[in-house]
C-alpha cells in the first residue's frame, strides 16, 4: 500500500478540492494522512479518507533551543521546526512513499523531509501528487544511493552553515549594537564605514538603519542622525534613500523623539514623489502619503507639550508647499456652477455630515430638525460597513488626486453624488475625510460648507480638501483660525471660501446648580485623557494650594489616562500615576471617572479648571463655569503670546500664565465662600450670555439660512 | 547587438524555400494557439516550403497545458519540428528539485526568477528563454538557410529571435501578433508606452517587418494607428476551427423531459467573480425555468496550473455548484471533441475581455451548429462575430438576471431548432474554416518573400489594409 503525507501549514482556501483529491488518492488504494499546523479541528474530513493531526508544537511545550529557532526561523523553516520535534511527524515521513505540500509554506518541511526520505516522491500540490501516484517508478538502486550520500551530506552542510551564519550575524549584531555606539570611537567608526565608497545600496542602507537604531537607543541621536545622514548622501537610489531616512525618523518616534532628520526624511520622500509623478502616479503617492505620515504623526504635535506645526507652520510646511506632488494635491479643481442660493419656494434641505464623531452636532440638528423650512438628513460615512473603508484611506485619497482618475474616485462618486444631488447645503463637521470626499469630485450646485475643530490644523486630511469647492469655512475660535489659514494659506487667497468664527453648540442652561459650602476647595477639570489636557499642571496647582491649605482637593472627571497612543503618552502616563498613587490615598486627587451626567459632577466642582496646551475651545471649562464655578484658565502655551488664544477668548483674570499665578488666583477667589460664591456667579452669567446655544444659535442661522 | 551581416547561401537556389516558424505551443501542447500554429505550418507545405517548428519540449507543457498527442496526428509529416529544452521553472512541482533558497520562499523565488527574466528580454515568465532562442534560430538557419522567419507570439521574447536572425543574416521575417502586445486586450488600453523597454522592443522589430497578423479588425486597427507608416503591412488573420472538431448534429430531438446539457469548452481563465456570475445565472434560470432546473451544465477544460491545478477558487465554485446540475470534467483530447460538442444541446460561450478580444473558440462553438449562449461583455468581438447566427441568445453582458434569461432562451433554442437552422449556423461560420482564413494568409506571405513560388494565383490582398481575404 502506498503511504502518503500531506502537509498544510494554513488551512487550506479549498477544502472540497482537498477531499475530492483525498477520494482519488483512496481510490488508488493510497494511505493518507494530514499534517497541519493549524488546528486540525478547523479541517472536517472523514476519518476514513485521511488521519488528520495538528503538529505544532504548543507554547508551553516549547524548550528553550526551539523558541529561539522559531524566534529567528523564516516562516517556512518555522513550520518544518515544528514538524522535527513532532515524534508522529517524524514517523509518518519517514514511512511516507510521497510527501505533499499543500501550500507554499509547507513547502520547506517537505522539502527537508524529502532529504531524510530519499525514497518518496515530494511533490508541491495535489494534482502533480496524484500524477506522480499514477506513475510511479522504481528508481535503480545506484540512483537512490546517489540520492541517500547527497541528502545526508547535504544535511551536515547546511546545519554547519546555518550555524556559522548564525554567528556572524550575531557577531555583525553585537559589533553596531547600542554599547558600540554609544562609544565614541565606536561611533566614529561605523559612522565612516557606513559612508564608505563602493558598498551597495542594499547593504548601506541596511548598516545605517541597524546604526541609527543603536545610536538613538544609546541615546545619541546626533550621531544616530550622523550615521544615517552620510549613509543616505551615498545611496544613489532617491527609494533608498527615502527609505533610510524615513526608518531614520520613525524610530525615533516610536522612542517619542522629535527626530533629528525629520525634514530630511520628508524632503526625500517628496523628492521621490516628484521624481515618480510623471510616470508612476501611484508610487508617487505613496511617496506623498509616507511623507505626510511622518509629518503628522501624533508624537509631534499630540503626545508632547509642544508641536512643530504651532510654533511655525510655514517653516514645518516649506518642503510640502516645495513638492510638485504634495501641491497637487490640494491644487483647486473649481466647480462648473456656484452653489445655489437658499431656496425660497420649499424648504432647505440640509444635509450634515461627519465621520464617526457627532459630538458637536446635537444641538445643531436638533434645532434644524425642528424648523419647517428646513429638511435635515444625517450621514455618519461611518455607519455602513461596505463603504466605510473608503473613508478611512487617505492614501487612496492622494492615489486619486494625483492620477487625476481612480476607481476608488469611481467608488466615491457613486456613494456621495445622491446625497449632493438631494442636498442644497451640507454641513460637513470636521475638516478631515468628509471634507475631502465630499470635494473630491464637483459638487454640483450643493453648498459645502466645512466646520474646523482643532486637531485637523494638525492632520493631512485638510491638505487633500479642495477649498475651490468650498462655500464656507466655519472655526470655533479666533486662534484656530489664525492657525488653520497660516496652515493652509489657499484659505485666505482670492475666491477662497467665506471664513467664520462661531462659537461651539452648547446648552448651558441644564449646567447652573446649587454648590455644597466645602466645593469652594474642590478644583475640577472635566476631561483628563490625553497628554495635550496636561493634567500634571493641575496637579502642580494642587500641589502649591496644599502648601498653604490642605482642604484643596482635585477631581478628574472622564475617562482615564490613555497612555497606549505612544512613548511619550506612556511616559507621561506614568509620571501622572506617580502622582495619583502619592495623592489619591491622601484624599487629595479622586477620578470621579466618566459620566453621562456632567452638571451633577460639576456640582461638587468649585474651581474648573482649563490646563491645556492647546484648546479650540474647551467646552468643559465653559460648562463647570456655567455651573457655579471660579473657571481658572491655562495660557495655552501653543497660542500664548499670539494674536488670539485663552486671554483674547476669555476674560483677562480668568487666565493664568503659571501654576503659581494660577494658585494666587484660587486663593484669592475662595478666600471667602462669599467671595468664592460672587466670582463663581459673575463667570456663570458671563459664559450664559456669551456662549449659550441661545446666544449662538444666531451665528448658525447666519450662516445656514442667510438670516 | 552586433550589426554583423554574414552572407548565408539561401535555400532558393531553385529548391523549396524554407521557413523557420517559431511556434511556442505547437502540438502536441494542449493550448488553444495549438490549431492556429499547426494551420499555418501545413499551409507553408502545401505552398511548397519546407518548414522547420521551433516549439519547447512536451515536458513543459505537461507542467502547464497538457498534453494532446492526438493533436500531432493532423500535423504534415513534412513538417520538421525543433523542440527546446526550455521549461517554465515557476511551475515546477517536485520539490527534489526545488534548491532550499527556493522551498524557504517559494513565492519570493519566483519574484526574484521574474527580475532576473525581465533583465533578458521585458517579459515575465519568458523572457529568460531570449538566448536559447536567439542560438536556436541561428543554429537552424546554419544548417537549412531561411527564407523567411514567422514568429508567432506569444510569448514575446521570440521577438528577440526574430530580430537576432535579421540582424545577423538579414532574413525577412514576419509577425504573428495575434493579439498584439503593446495592447492591453482586456483593459482596452495601451499596455505599455512606445518609450518603454517593451515599447522600444515591439517599434523596432515591427520595422521591419513584411506582415504583421492580428486575429480582429479592432486590434489591427490600434497596430495601425500606433504606427501609421506600418499600417498597410497589418493585416488582419483570424482564427478559425476545425472541422474535425464538429459534431454530427443533425436529427437532434431533445427531451425537454429529461432536461438539456449546457456545455463550456475551454481553459477557464477568467476570473472567480466571473464564473460566479455565470453559476448565479445558472441558478436562478433553474429557479425559473423548468427546463433549465431539470438540466445539467458541464465545463471542460484546464483549471490553474503548476501546485494550483485544479485546486483553485474556481473549483470551490464548480464543487459548491455541483447541487446545481454543474460538473467538472477535465480537459478534452482533440479527438474527443466533437464527440463532446455533439453530446452537449447548447454551449456556454464564457469569454474575458471585450472589443478587442475575439478568441478561437467562438469561431468553434459558431461552427458546432448548437445554441449559443453568450456570457461576456456586451462590446466583445464574439457579438461581431456571432452576429446573424440564427441560434446566437445575444451579448447581455454578465448581470447574472440577464444570463438567466439568456439560459431559458437558449433552451428554448435547443428544444425547438431545426437541421435547417443548425445547417445555416454551421454554413455562417464556414468562412471561418482554418484553412479558409489561413491558406490566403500563408500565400500572401509567400509572394511578399518569394514572388514566384505562389505560381500565377491572384495576389491575396485587395486592398493593403484590409483582411487577408479567403
Amino acid at each position: 500500500m502506498t503511504t502518503v503525507l500531506i502537509v498544510a501549514a494554513t488551512a487550506p482556501k479549498q477544502p472540497a478540492v482537498l477531499i475530492e483529491a483525498l477520494e482519488r488518492f483512496r481510490s488508488r488504494g493510497a494511505r493518507v494522512t494530514v499534517a497541519c499546523l493549524f488546528n486540525s479541528a478547523d479541517l472536517p474530513i472523514d476519518p476514513a479518507l485521511a488521519e488528520v493531526r495538528t503538529f505544532a508544537v504548543p507554547g508551553e511545550k516549547r524548550d528553550a533551543r526551539l523558541r529561539k529557532a522559531l524566534g529567528r526561523a523564516p516562516a517556512n523553516r518555522k513550520v518544518w521546526l515544528h514538524a522535527r520535534h513532532n515524534s508522529w511527524v517524524r514517523q509518518r515521513y519517514r514511512a511516507a512513499d510521497l510527501l505533499v505540500a499543500l501550500d507554499a509554506r509547507a513547502v520547506h518541511a517537505v522539502w527537508e523531509m524529502a532529504q531524510r526520505n530519499t525514497r518518496a516522491g515530494a511533490y508541491y500540490g495535489l494534482v502533480p501528487a496524484q500524477k506522480a501516484l499514477d506513475a510511479r517508478r522504481t528508481e535503480s538502486v545506484g540512483r537512490r544511493l546517489e540520492r541517500q550520500v547527497a541528502a545526508a551530506a547535504g544535511i551536515g552542510a547546511r546545519g554547519a552553515r546555518r550555524a556559522a551564519v548564525q554567528t556572524v550575524r550575531t557577531t555583525l549584531r553585537k559589533a553596531t549594537g547600542q554599547t558600540v555606539m554609544s562609544n565614541p570611537a565606536g561611533a566614529w567608526f561605523w559612522t565612516h564605514a557606513v559612508a564608505a565608497p563602493r558598498v551597495p545600496d542594499r547593504f548601506r542602507s541596511k548598516l545605517a538603519v541597524r546604526l541609527h537604531d543603536s545610536a538613538v537607543k544609546a541615546g545619541r541621536p546626533a550621531v544616530a542622525a550622523r550615521a544615517a545622514s552620510a549613509a543616505a548622501n551615498r545611496i544613489n537610489s532617491a527609494g533608498t534613500r527615502a527609505d533610510v531616512l524615513t526608518k531614520a525618523a520613525q524610530a525615533e518616534l516610536a522612542l517619542g523623539r522629535v527626530p533629528t532628520g525629520l525634514h530630511d526624511a520628508i524632503r526625500a520622500q517628496l523628492t521621490l514623489a516628484d521624481s515618480l509623478l510623471p510616470r508612476d502616479s501611484k508610487k508617487a503617492a505613496a511617496a506623498v502619503s509616507r511623507a505626510w505620515s511622518l509629518a503628522s504623526n501624533r508624537v509631534l504635535h499630540f503626545d508632547r507639550l509642544t508641536s512643530p506645526m504651532s510654533e511655525d507652520p510655514g517653516a514645518f510646511l516649506a518642503p510640502f508647499r516645495e513638492s510638485t506632488a504634495a501641491r497637487k494635491l490640494s491644487a483647486k479643481r473649481g466647480r462648473l456652477a456656484p452653489a445655489a442660493p437658499v431656496p425660497t419656494d420649499r424648504p432647505l434641505r440640509l444635509l450634515v455630515t461627519t465621520l464617526i464623531n457627532d459630538n458637536f452636532l446635537q444641538e445643531i440638528l436638533e434645532r434644524y430638525r425642528a424648523m419647517p423650512n428646513v429638511e435635515v438628513r444625517f450621514l455618519d460615512l461611518y455607519d455602513d460597513p461596505v463603504t466605510r473603508p473608503l473613508a478611512l484611506s487617505g492614501s487612496a485619497v492622494m492615489e486619486h488626486l494625483l492620477a487625476g482618475e481612480s476607481s476608488y474616485g469611481a467608488k466615491i462618486e457613486e456613494w456621495l453624488r445622491p446625497h449632493l444631488d438631494w442636498a442644497d447645503t451640507v454641513f460637513v463637521d470636521w475638516c478631515q475625510a468628509t471634507a475631502a470626499l465630499f470635494t473630491l469630485h464637483d459638487p454640483g450646485s450643493a453648498r459645502i460648507i466645512v466646520r474646523l475643530h482643532s486637531f485637523e490644523a494638525f492632520n493631512f486630511w485638510p491638505h487633500l480638501v479642495d477649498f475651490s469647492r468650498v462655500d464656507d469655512v466655519v472655526f470655533v475660535s479666533e486662534h484656530l483660525k489664525d492657525l488653520s489659514t497660516a496652515v493652509l494659506p489657499q484659505l485666505t487667497e482670492a475666491h477662497g471660501p467665506r471664513l467664520w468664527v462661531i462659537d461651539n453648540a452648547m446648552d448651558l442652561q441644564r449646567y447652573p446648580r446649587s454648590k455644597p459650602a466645602d466645593a469652594r476647595f474642590t478644583l475640577g477639570m472635566v476631561g483628563f485623557s490625553s497628554v495635550a489636557k496636561d493634567p500634571r499642571w493641575a496637579i502642580e496647582v494642587l500641589r502649591r494650594l496644599r502648601e498653604r491649605d490642605e482642604r484643596y482637593r482635585l477631581t478628574l472627571i472622564g475617562s482615564d489616562f490613555n497612555n497606549r497612543t505612544s512613548k511619550p503618552a506612556k511616559d507621561y502616563g506614568k509620571l501622572l500615576s506617580k502622582d495619583l498613587a502619592e495623592l489619591e490615598p491622601l484624599g487629595a486627587v479622586r477620578r470621579y471617572g466618566q459620566t453621562d451626567d456632567v452638571p451633577a459632577a460639576l456640582q461638587e466642582v468649585g474651581v474648573i479648571l482649563s490646563t491645556s496646551v492647546r484648546e479650540s475651545f474647551h467646552c468643559g471649562l465653559v460648562e463647570g463655569a456655567a455651573s457655579g464655578a471660579v473657571p481658572v484658565v491655562r495660557d495655552w502655551p501653543f497660542f500664548a503670546g499670539k494674536a488670539h488664544g485663552a486671554r483674547t477668548l476669555f476674560p483677562a483674570d480668568w487666565v493664568a500664565a503659571t501654576p503659581e499665578e494660577a494658585a494666587e488666583r484660587i486663593l484669592a477667589a475662595t478666600a471667602t465662600e462669599e467671595r468664592w460664591a460672587e466670582a463663581g456667579r459673575a463667570a456663570s452669567e458671563h459664559v450664559l450670555k456669551t456662549w449659550d446655544w441661545t446666544v449662538t444659535q444666531t451665528g448658525y442661522d447666519r450662516l445656514l439660512l442667510d438670516d | 547587438m552586433s550589426n554583423r551581416v554574414v552572407p548565408l547561401p539561401r535555400s532558393g537556389g531553385g529548391s523549396r524555400p524554407h521557413a523557420i516558424y517559431l511556434a511556442i505551443g505547437f502540438p502536441p501542447a494542449a493550448k488553444s494557439s495549438a490549431y492556429r500554429l499547426r494551420e499555418t505550418a501545413n499551409q507553408f507545405v502545401a505552398l511548397g516550403w519546407d518548414i522547420t517548428v521551433i516549439t519547447i519540449c512536451q515536458e513543459a507543457w505537461e507542467r502547464e497545458y497538457g498534453l494532446d498527442h492526438t493533436l500531432s496526428e493532423k500535423v504534415d509529416p513534412r513538417v520538421k519540428v525543433v523542440e527546446l529544452p526550455l521549461i517554465r521553472e515557476d511551475l515546477e512541482t517536485d520539490i527534489r528539485a526545488f534548491s532550499e533558497e527556493r522551498s524557504l520562499d517559494p513565492a519570493g523565488w519566483i519574484k526574484r526568477l521574474r527580475q532576473r527574466e525581465q533583465k533578458v528580454f521585458p517579459e515575465p515568465v519568458f523572457g529568460g528563454w531570449r538566448y536559447e532562442l536567439e542560438a536556436a534560430v541561428l543554429r537552424v538557419h546554419r544548417e537549412h538557410p531561411a527564407d523567411l522567419l514567422l514568429a508567432s507570439c506569444a510569448p514575446y521574447v521570440n521577438l528577440a529571435a526574430t530580430w537576432k536572425l535579421w540582424e545577423e543574416h538579414k532574413v525577412p521575417y514576419a509577425i504573428d501578433f495575434r493579439d498584439g502586445w503593446s495592447l492591453d486586450v482586456i483593459g482596452g488600453g495601451e499596455a505599455f508606452t512606445r518609450d518603454s523597454v517593451s515599447g522600444r522592443w515591439e517599434s523596432k522589430v515591427l520595422e521591419h517587418a513584411v506582415a504583421v497578423w492580428c486575429v480582429n479588425d479592432p486590434i489591427a486597427g490600434f497596430y495601425r494607428e500606433r504606427y501609421p507608416h506600418l499600417a498597410d503591412r497589418v493585416h488582419v488573420v483570424r482564427n478559425g476551427y476545425d472541422e474535425d472538431s464538429l459534431p454530427d448534429v443533425t436529427g437532434r430531438s431533445p427531451d425537454p423531459a429529461a432536461g438539456l446539457t449546457f456545455g463550456y469548452l475551454g481553459s477557464v481563465n477568467f476570473t472567480p467573480a466571473f464564473l460566479e456570475s455565470v453559476l448565479d445565472g445558472w441558478r436562478i434560470a433553474r429557479r425559473d425555468d423548468p427546463v433549465v432546473a431539470r438540466s445539467r451544465f458541464e465545463v471542460r477544460g484546464h483549471i490553474g496550473a503548476g501546485p494550483a491545478r485544479e485546486a483553485n477558487r474556481h473549483m470551490d465554485l464548480l464543487k459548491e455548484a455541483a447541487a446545481d446540475g454543474v460538473s467538472f470534467g477535465g480537459p478534452v483530447p482533440k479527438a474527443d471533441l466533437a464527440a463532446t460538442y455533439g453530446s452537449w444541446d447548447a454551449l456556454v460561450l464564457m469569454l474575458v475581455g471585450g472589443r478587442f478580444v475575439t478568441s478561437g473558440k467562438v469561431y468553434e462553438f459558431m461552427a458546432t451548429g448548437l445554441p449559443v449562449l453568450s456570457a461576456h461583455d456586451v462590446d466583445h468581438d464574439a457579438a461581431n462575430i456571432l452576429a446573424g447566427h440564427p441560434l446566437w441568445t445575444g451579448a447581455v453582458g454578465l448581470d447574472p438576471h440577464r444570463l438567466a434569461n439568456s439560459f431559458s432562451e437558449a433552451a428554448r433554442m435547443a428544444l425547438k431548432a431545426t437541421d435547417a437552422d443548425r445547417r445555416a449556423a454551421r454554413e455562417l461560420a464556414r468562412r471561418f474554416a482554418r484553412p479558409a482564413v489561413l491558406g490566403p494568409a500563408v500565400r500572401h506571405l509567400t509572394e511578399l518573400v518569394r514572388p514566384t513560388t505562389a505560381g500565377d494565383s491572384t495576389p491575396a490582398v485587395a486592398a493593403s489594409t484590409e483582411d487577408v481575404q479567403p
